[in-house]
């Protein structure tokens, strides 16, 4: 979750929208400046995402390929990495996991920000206040986030379970049970991410003409048929996106559950809430098998990938019915 | 073909670093100051108790500075450190390894300075005999480290709540209680009966690694790998046993559940959750700082049941990395010499490995204000000559943990006894892959 | 979508059925101040603990208000030697603000170009660009920790700042503010003018392009700021960033709530600091289309 980017699979305009019609003729120096700026100007991304970005990533599909331990040696082992991830119980169990985690804190999460998206859009006083304050826990780190949340959810001194008893519910430990840690980080995510998401969706919101609402509203349409005739179709690419982008951070989801568990890698004491990006860095950086850890970073491509694509698909589906 | 990789990729970032005119920043590496001097760095996890010494050894030489870094957590620590030894860059010039971490290393002497080539073949008689032997390669070339401190074992209580529970409260008839862990379950059973708000003990994670380096120690030798190498969690009874009573003490609902080293576990000694908790020498820092100011007093030390052992302990070694070898190696001889482990124990109770500093007075006539004022000094060091040595293997971390983990589950109850077990085996074959 | 608008809507008189459409009925609200209440009560949360002793937590009920104790904690929280909070500040800061900068500046020239220069391969580059941008980050995090401790940067500032100097997501977003937000025709007179393409995105592009850059900038200072995996892996505990010390802090004194919390609350008051200031830019920076694709 830690990138809200903004992407759009497809390019909306791939032919230039430069200026058409005749150039001035200038000196060869004018010439060489229209011919090079260009380049010059998109290089250093280019650049830093070659070092950076391109070259990590093949480097790490070399690693993949070797029995590759930190203080051993290095031995070509082509796939055999890959197959064993594949038949590794434990690999299995973290994608359940991340699945799970993804599908109740995404879901909720987005519904939410439509329903505030909506509340959002009318007309009130204090509205800039409430633009912020649904805004402003996108501003806390997660490291903070973890800490007051981690507190919240404690089993013996936490606020959450002093409310539950309220209602007479026993004291639950949370970080013990599949179903309540991942709810208790999904609550996480969701806390610092939902305001965002009311706020694209506003945002795409106010580029719908006004009129259609009231049109439909003299043609005695409720409120929630508006909603649902004239906003959410009108929505549909941004909701598709915020999705694609939901699912890229949650398949991506690491800190938030590392740290509920006290740093443990292992994500519980039966692993009930270690991630696929968890469980890479256990094997990087606890077990020190930098082959096998580069291995399920390729599978966790391939599932963000494959998730993107069924998200995409299935939202288009979705909204071709109406 | 790894070679040219690596060159291709400094390459690449040395391009980028020319071009984009990367601003040299601060790290952590040691040098030598315009002035001569030389900074040692010094990597250390938990509480060594340097503090004092440091400054002792800046003021005698005034040609070293030294700069301490501390990790508190040991599980933060390890990695870090592999990490450091392996890239070849970023360690101290002096690393605190803690012996779990030791036959690792082992297998790898050269990545440090062999500290017989600097002097300390003399020093042998300084260290008790096992602890010189446990850094000391299989052909006795090769040193990799000094000893700092053992972990004597011991068992804390509160005294106010064995008064609520109408148990004696002075320390030699508590000992008298538990001789054996047998005897040791059965006063917990007597506390449950009478105590309904707090439970006997901490949690089945801290108690499972005191016995079984306890038991292992006066048995095998070894834990769950055999001198070897191999994996023998599941044939070694030391393991089994520990594991066994650590099960009876859950089951008889004698356990707060909570796992060591956890915030929970810190605000259960600020609550007073629990009565007791094994307590290794190096513990009771550990205690003191999570029960804090207000439980002055109230925690005390008994011997612990099932006789000696150590849990534990630590060692200083220089990594090859390290640009000022001599001066570092200089400066373990210092730290770990019989004065100087003196000092340590006095500042935060780690026990000396060394026996002319288990026999010295400063240590034996130790008491400890925090701790009712116990004789922690005679406690801990008369056992200590009687410890026989724990052979720890490579794996021995990640093992460890999958076997807390286990017993976690078992304590959530998540797991029946049985499959715990079998987990524990399972996942402890997966780490040693 | 990509049509330049004005900012509101255009006004007009109030008829009953226009505040029927767009008037907020009692749900609405109460759904609202609910959730604005709970988007700001853990943060609230935080800083009551950090202006009271340890006691606070765990007692029953817990309080609810802050206490006076602020000062100790803080004093506590900057002289405490594990942690070097004052030097994690300062760290995060130099990086964020690095970052931020050098984003902003890469980002609108590689944005400025895709969107109006002409230039041979400018549709292939565009499409690798939205390609790279759906690689995970966390893949990178194994091959570049080894290649920072090849180059001995492992432990050093840079290590957090250089890899991150521009973003795909800061290109794209500018690129599609610029292609809404800078007429043609204002790029076309300043070339007659014999402005060198230089010259157009200094004095002509940059200007235009203020209301993104608020957003833009905050993101990537927010983001720098916070961020907690890499540093961790490649930093050590006596350089770290502000979220590292937050680490050191939460591992030596994980009992000590109300200092952690207080650690909490001075790594998050910058940001929110810089949100409340700004906050009113980026709110219509973002209503503006700022964040749209």
């Amino acid at each position: 979750m830690s990138v809200p980017a903004d992407v759009r699979v497809r390019p909306r305009t791939a032919r230039p929208s430069g200026p058409p019609g005749p150039r001035p003729r200038g000196s060869a120096l004018t010439r060489l400046d229209v011919r090079l700026s260009p380049y010059l100007f998109v290089s250093p991304y280019f650049l830093l995402f070659l070092v950076f970005g391109l070259f990590p990533m093949g480097y790490t599909l070399w690693v993949a390929l070797h029995d590759w331990e930190l203080l051993g040696d290095q031995r070509f082992v082509g796939l055999e990495n890959f197959r064993l991830v594949l038949t590794d119980p434990q690999f299995w169990n973290a994608v359940l996991n991340t699945l799970g985690m993804f599908v109740i804190a995404t879901v909720p999460q987005l519904l939410f920000a439509l329903v505030l998206a909506n509340a959002l859009d009318r007309r009130m006083r204090g509205r800039l206040v409430a633009r912020l304050g649904v805004l402003a826990p996108m501003v806390t780190s997660i490291a903070a986030v973890a800490i007051v949340f981690g507190q919240l959810f404690s089993r013996d001194f936490g606020f959450v379970n002093w409310v539950l008893g309220w209602f007479g519910v026993d004291r639950l430990d949370w970080a013990a049970g599949r179903w309540s840690s991942w709810l208790a980080i999904s609550a996480m995510v969701d806390w610092r991410w939902t305001g965002y998401n009311a706020l694209i969706y506003l945002a795409a919101m106010q580029s719908i003409p006004r009129d259609l609402y009231e049109a439909a509203a003299i043609d005695g349409a409720s409120r929630a048929r508006r909603f649902w005739t004239i906003t959410l179709p009108m929505l549909r690419p941004t909701i598709v996106f915020t999705a694609i982008v939901s699912t890229i951070g949650g398949f991506q989801l690491f800190t938030e559950p590392l740290l509920f568990g006290n740093g443990d890698m292992a994500g519980g004491s039966l692993r009930q809430f270690q991630t696929v990006t968890m469980y890479m860095f256990e094997n990087a950086f606890r077990r020190f098998d930098y082959g096998y850890a580069s291995a399920v970073s390729w599978m966790l491509f391939m599932l963000i990938l494959v998730g993107s694509l069924l998200n995409f698909l299935w939202l288009r589906r979705v909204g071709g019915t109406r | 073909m790894r070679r040219s990789h690596r060159r291709l990729a400094s390459r690449l970032a040395a391009a980028v670093t020319l071009a984009l005119g990367a601003a040299a920043c601060g790290g952590g590496g040691s040098g030598a100051g315009p002035d001569g001097t030389v900074t040692l760095t010094v990597d250390t996890f938990s509480t060594f108790g340097y503090e004092e010494l440091f400054k002792r050894y800046e003021a005698s030489h005034p040609g070293v500075r030294i700069k301490h870094r501390n990790v508190v957590q040991l599980d933060e620590y390890l990695p870090r450190l592999e990490q450091w030894i392996a890239a070849g860059s970023g360690a101290g010039d002096v690393v605190a390894l803690e012996e779990g971490i030791l036959s690792k290393f082992l297998a790898k002497p050269d990545r440090f300075v062999n500290l017989l080539d600097h002097g300390a073949a003399s020093l042998k008689d300084g260290f008790l005999d096992w602890k010189w032997k446990q850094a000391l390669s299989q052909d006795g070339r090769y040193l990799v480290g000094l000893g700092t401190d053992i972990g004597g074992l011991a068992m804390c209580y509160r005294t106010d709540l064995f008064a609520k529970a109408g148990l004696p409260t002075d320390r030699e008839k508590v000992g008298g209680l538990w001789p054996t862990w047998d005897a040791y379950i059965a006063t917990g059973r007597r506390y449950a009966d009478k105590v309904k708000d707090s439970r006997f003990v901490d949690g089945s994670v801290n108690l499972y690694n005191t016995i079984l380096a306890q038991q292992a120690s006066q048995t095998a030798g070894h834990t769950f790998f055999d001198p070897s190498g191999r994996l023998v969690a599941g044939a070694n009874p030391a393991v089994r046993g520990a594991w066994d009573t650590t099960v009876r003490i859950q089951q008889n609902g004698l356990s707060a559940g909570l796992k060591s080293f956890e915030p929970s576990w810190g605000s259960g000694f600020k609550k007073a959750s629990f009565a007791t908790v094994a307590c290794p020498s190096w513990m009771l820092g550990v205690i003191k700082e999570n029960a804090g100011a207000e439980a002055s007093g109230k925690w005390d030390v008994a011997p612990i049941p099932g006789g000696a052992g150590s849990r534990g302990g630590s060692f200083l070694a220089v990594p090859r990395q390290s640009r000022h070898a001599a001066e570092a190696a200089a400066l373990v001889r210092f730290l770990t010499s019989a004065e100087s482990q003196i000092v340590a124990f006095r500042a935060r109770n780690n026990l000396p490995s060394s026996p002319r500093a288990l026999d010295d007075p400063a240590v034996l006539s130790f008491r400890n204000g925090y701790f009712n004022d116990a004789p922690v000094g005679e406690i801990y060091a008369k056992g200590a000559k009687a410890i026989r040595p724990l052979y720890l293997g490579p794996d021995n971390n990640p093992v460890q943990q999958r076997f807390e983990d286990a017993l976690l589950a078992l304590e959530q109850s998540r797991l029946s006894p049985d499959a715990a077990w079998r987990k524990a085996l399972a996942d402890a074959e997966r780490e040693a892959r | 979508m990509t049509l330049p608008r004005t900012p509101g809507r255009p006004r007009r008189r109030r008829s009953g059925a226009v505040a029927a459409v767009w008037g907020a009925g009692p749900l609405t609200r109460i759904t609202l101040v609910a959730t604005v209440v709970l988007s700001l009560f853990p943060l609230y949360w935080m800083f009551v603990v950090a202006t009271r002793t340890n006691d606070a937590v765990g007692s029953v009920p817990p309080p609810l208000t802050p206490g006076g104790e602020l000062g100790r904690n803080l004093a506590r929280l900057f002289g405490n030697e594990q942690a070097r909070f004052t030097l994690g500040l300062a760290n995060s800061a130099v990086a964020a603000t690095t970052v931020t900068v050098s984003t902003l500046l890469f980002a609108t020239l590689a944005g400025f170009a895709f969107a109006k220069l002409r230039f041979r391969g400018r549709g292939a580059l565009l499409l690798v660009m939205l390609a790279t941008m759906m690689v995970p980050v966390q893949m990178g995090v194994i091959p570049l920790y080894m290649l920072m401790a090849e180059i001995g940067w492992t432990g050093k500032l840079q290590a957090v700042i250089v890899p991150f100097l521009v973003t795909g997501f800061g290109v794209f977003m500018m690129r599609q503010y610029t292609t809404q937000a800078v007429p043609d025709e204002l790029i076309e007179a300043a070339r007659i003018d014999g402005c060198s393409t230089f010259r157009i995105y200094w004095s002509v592009v940059l200007p235009v392009l203020r209301p993104a850059m608020a957003v833009l900038g905050l993101f990537t200072f927010m983001q720098t700021w916070n961020e907690f995996i890499w540093p961790l892996a490649v930093l050590n505990p006596d350089n770290p960033t502000v979220q590292y010390s937050l680490n050191l802090l939460n591992g030596a004194y994980y009992t000590d709530y109300s200092l952690m919390f207080t650690g909490t609350l001075v790594a998050t008051l910058p940001l929110l600091a810089v949100f409340l200031l700004f906050g009113r830019q980026i709110i219509s920076g973002i209503m503006d289309g700022a964040l749209k694709a």
